[in-house]
């Protein structure tokens, strides 16, 4: 069985952020980066099913980026994934998510995997759309924001999350490719001596230009801050006429009271 | 040296993250029970920190000491206490077989303490002698192929967890100075081998620390480090020369968390209407302890080069034990100042610093130590 | 300007998420037809073409199909832009919408602004301004971020059906389970301060946590004074917490308390105390008595 785990680069999500030069992305520099968190529940996920599976099955993780990028994914391999592609692109932000899903697809269309894991969405642009968007490219069935996985027979039940923390269930035939959220799995840590046993498994680099075939359907025309926060309201008066007042400001600014 | 800089930062991202969502959170539990739990003691196990310092081809990870220091520096982001843990192991409790042992005796324990099976500890200092190898006292008395040791040690740091013991003990006494010196490795519940009560601290509470007491202890000849008479005291000082910039490493990394606590404090806490981090006495405080922490730390990892370039850091080790012990305790003292009466109340990790610290300026050589090391070397350079 | 929105509906009923599509669609100023599998003893109350699939034939969540009944409407509609919300189907489904039709999508729309649609990226601290570039496009909108439009009327209904083979079956749904109180993952804290006066009162800050669907928070003083347990505190030497919403109930803001709670997406202060320092941090500070004020806001839920 083959198995593919696709992960993201992100900054520390505490970093400060400021616009870069072209004002359409952050400033990439002085960044710590880190693997995006969903990913790490998707990396964690196919581990265990690697390690369910045995000698049978061959896990690979791919990341696209530049150079640093080769960090995630020794982070990946130390966690347990058996070999690495990374797709060398000098310039991953400006590629949208139909353009990354297309690269994905474009290396994963001949090589057979059974299932695909990726992350729900990455926590810089957050578009929630690469994986789905693939599977969509590779006619794989997909799931999305998975809570619970597990494999038997070439059949993946999944719990996906839904509002208010009811769960739908669904099976899904391989091949297929499902989508993780928080809650799914804890990662493991990758251990300093996996660390080092890691600098000895493979990692193929490909350049993007033999993978990047689309056009881009959306551009990114502005990176901001968001607009700051005024003063607070302060409200005062009688208690009935306050609680209303308060619950028509709650559901006008807050995703809380409908 | 870096041997390879991208498995570094995993390793460094690891640690850090470790620190953050495993250590941090139990840093005030541990140091109210004056314990570690046993499953963060095994998850620090798991992660492999016990065995930084130890060649590969023992089981270790075998970095470098400039690897070493990095990976330390985070670790040291959480109380000194958890350092402590692997402390011996990565330092002076496994050092003295990686440098001088036999292949026998790092076959036999380094393996282990590289996994943290066994916890490494290290019996130098006397009720009498502390750096001061003529006034030695325990002694080692040939009695066929064996030696019987007698004496007693003071202020040993993981004495009470440790499976194996360097311990220094005076084979010839018709030498009086170093040469009459040899390490042995004693295991725990050798006969005659006794540990005293656990030592009340100031700070760092759950590490531990107390006498090994050596009572007509036998242990076999092959017990001596590198199996040859006369040279302990050497071993003793060229693991000090590696141990005392692991300390000086560690009195960095806890001095960027405490001036990293007294700076969101400056920044949160108002008086007069604005953040104290406005005023400029806060400022200079803040300033001057960025700048001493930068300082060390650019000795710190100078040193780690030299020392892997396999040149004599003797005095560089000294000079930065030196600043960085004394640094630190500058810098948590300015903490307490800019955290006012807060910093005095034990809710607040500044306050248990503060005192955790203190003990940097006294262990693997005091200060006033460092300075003598410091000032023969120069000395004896001249003349 | 042309408008297809996507419904929804759960578990045999229409979600009232379904008319913030319609306030989305209202400050574009669009026309707006709606696609809904649902059943037609739920239909929205608004105007306009409703293409109408029964869920008991096509699935609550049968994703292929579902594409395939948006994909027949946005052919006879020809819309300009089809419109989900940013939901466990939404965001599911528009990605499989929007590859089909070789279209741009932008996702979690937040606002609309000059030259595209406003979207949050890196956790919610910063913005992105978005522009599609293809002539149509799927759109998510964030749940909560336009105001819903419940204009009344009735759609004028055409049913629609599909047949589509699925490789993803649904089975069913799980119900939330009871958890242990985690207050870094709740969306909504109500925390009681010192000013609650006394552990006799304390159910009523929790009522309201209960009324909101969120957990009790409790200041520092609160749990030392024995009246909440320590694992409700928030603050420095409890848990740091950035929920939704949070509401500081007679919390006087203690810097401690602060550092614990100031990064929440929005918060609301109750104290009698104009003047305190919660104050600084509040998107509201309602000026009133805790005792009183509160039950009079759980009333009103």
């Amino acid at each position: 069985m083959k198995i593919l785990v696709c992960i993201k680069q992100v900054p520390d999500m505490e970093s400060r952020f400021k616009p870069g030069a072209g004002g359409t992305w952050y400033d990439e520099s002085d960044l710590a980066w880190r693997m995006n968190e969903y990913d790490e529940y998707a990396v964690e996920q196919a581990v265990q099913l690697r390690e369910q599976l045995g000698e049978s099955a061959e896990l690979t993780v791919l990341s696209i980026g530049p150079d640093r990028v080769g960090e995630a994914i020794k982070k990946a391999l130390a966690m347990g994934c058996d070999r690495g592609v990374h797709v060398q692109d000098d310039a991953p932000a400006t590629r949208d998510p139909w353009q990354i899903a297309g690269i994905i697809a474009a290396y994963a269309k001949d090589q057979g995997y059974d299932l695909i894991f990726t992350g729900m969405q990455s926590q810089d642009r957050g578009s929630a759309q690469v994986g789905v968007t693939v599977a969509e490219d590779l006619g794989y069935a997909c799931a999305t924001t998975l809570v619970g996985f597990a494999f038997a027979d070439g059949t993946v039940t999944a719990k996906r999350e839904l509002e208010g923390g009811i769960k739908g269930v669904v099976k899904l035939a391989t091949p297929a490719l499902v989508t993780c959220q928080l809650g799914l799995n804890v990662p493991r840590y990758p251990t300093l001596p996996n660390i080092m046993k890691a600098k000895k498994k493979e990692i193929q680099a490909i350049p993007v230009a033999e993978l990047l075939k689309e056009e881009p359907l959306a551009a990114t025309v502005s990176f901001h801050p968001p607009a700051r926060k005024g003063g607070g309201i302060v409200l005062e008066g009688e208690v009935g006429a306050l609680a209303d007042q308060l619950v028509g400001i709650l559901k006008e600014k807050t995703a809380i009271l409908r | 040296m870096i041997k390879d800089e991208s498995t570094l930062n995993v390793m460094v991202e690891t640690v850090q993250k470790f620190v953050k969502e495993r250590l941090i959170p139990f840093e005030e539990q541990c140091s109210e029970n004056d314990e570690i739990p046993h499953e963060i003691i095994d998850e620090m196990r798991e992660l492999g920190l016990f065995g930084l310092s130890i060649p590969e081809e023992y089981d270790g990870l075998g970095l470098t000491l400039e690897e070493e220091i990095n990976v330390v520096l985070e670790l040291c982001q959480a109380s000194p206490i958890f350092r402590s843990v692997i402390g011996t192991n990565v330092g002076i409790g496994a050092l003295g077989i990686v440098i001088d042992g036999t292949e026998e005796q790092k076959k036999k324990y380094l393996p282990k303490l590289a996994s943290g099976e066994i916890i490494g500890s290290f019996a130098l200092t006397e009720p009498d002698a502390g750096s001061d190898a003529a006034s030695l006292r325990t002694s080692a008395v040939k009695d066929g192929d064996h030696y019987v040791l007698n004496g007693t040690k003071r202020f040993i740091t993981n004495a009470p967890e440790a499976s194996v013991f360097t311990v220094f003990a005076r084979t010839n006494p018709d030498i009086k100075g170093a040469g009459g010196i040899s390490a042995f490795l004693v295991d725990k519940g050798t006969p005659g081998l006794s540990l005293g009560r656990n030592e009340k601290k100031m700070g760092q509470w759950g590490g531990h620390v107390c006498d090994v007491i050596l009572d007509n202890c036998r242990v076999p000849a092959s017990a001596i480090i590198g199996e040859k008479e006369g040279v302990g005291f050497k071993t003793a000082m060229k693991v000090l020369d590696k141990s005392r910039t692991h300390i000086a490493a560690v009195c960095v990394g806890a001095a960027t968390r405490i001036l990293d606590e007294a700076l969101r404090y400056a920044v949160d806490r108002k008086q007069f209407n604005k953040p104290i981090a406005d005023f400029q006495l806060i400022q200079a405080m803040l300033a001057d302890s960025k700048a001493e922490i930068y300082a060390a730390r650019c000795m710190v990892l100078e040193t780690a080069r030299k020392y892997d370039l396999k040149k004599n850091i003797s005095t560089e080790s000294s000079c930065s034990k030196l600043f960085a012990s004394e640094m630190v305790c500058r810098v948590a003292d300015r903490a307490v100042q800019i955290l006012g009466g807060s910093g005095y109340i034990r809710d607040y990790a500044v306050e248990r610093f503060y005192r955790d610290v203190r003990l940097f300026r006294l262990y693997e050589g005091t200060s006033q130590i460092q300075q003598l090391i410091i000032a023969r070397n120069m000395i004896k350079d001249v003349s | 300007m042309k408008t297809l929105l996507i419904g929804e509906y759960r578990e045999g009923k229409l979600l009232d998420s379904t008319y913030e599509l319609l306030g989305f669609a209202g400050q574009l100023g669009a026309e707006t037809a709606m696609l809904l599998v649902g059943s037609d003893s739920q239909l929205p109350a608004c105007g306009g073409t409703l293409y109408l699939a029964d869920a008991s034939q096509c699935g609550e969540y049968n994703p292929d199909l579902h594409k395939q009944l948006i994909l027949d409407a946005v052919q006879k509609e020809n819309p300009d832009y089809v419109v989900f919300l940013h939901s466990s189907y939404g965001w599911d489904l528009a990605p499989r919408v929007a590859a089909k039709l070789r279209v741009a999508q932008v996702s979690e729309v937040i606002g609309l602004a000059e030259g595209g649609f406003e979207v949050g990226c890196c956790n919610a601290k910063m913005r992105r301004t978005v522009k599609p570039a293809t002539p149509k496009a799927v759109i998510t909108i964030q749940a909560g971020a336009f105001a819903p439009q419940q204009p009344g009327g009735n759609p004028s209904v055409q049913k629609v059906t599909a047949s589509v083979m699925s490789n993803v079956t649904f089975t069913g749904y799980e119900p939330a389970e009871a958890k242990d109180v985690d207050l870094t993952r709740a969306e909504v804290i109500v925390t009681a301060g010192r000013g609650v006066g006394k552990k006799e009162n304390v159910p009523v800050i929790a009522a309201l946590a209960k009324a909101l669907g969120g957990e009790l928070g409790a200041s520092r003083p609160v749990v030392d004074a024995g009246w909440v347990e320590h694992s409700h505190q928030v603050g420095t030497t409890g848990q740091t917490v950035s929920p939704k919403l949070y509401i500081a109930c007679g919390v006087s803001g203690a810097i401690q308390h602060l550092a614990g709670m100031k990064k929440s997406d929005f918060i609301v202060a109750i104290n009698k105390d104009k003047d305190a320092p919660i104050g600084e941090v509040a998107d509201v500070l309602v000026v009133a008595d805790v005792l009183q004020f509160v039950p009079a806001l759980t009333a009103k839920l």
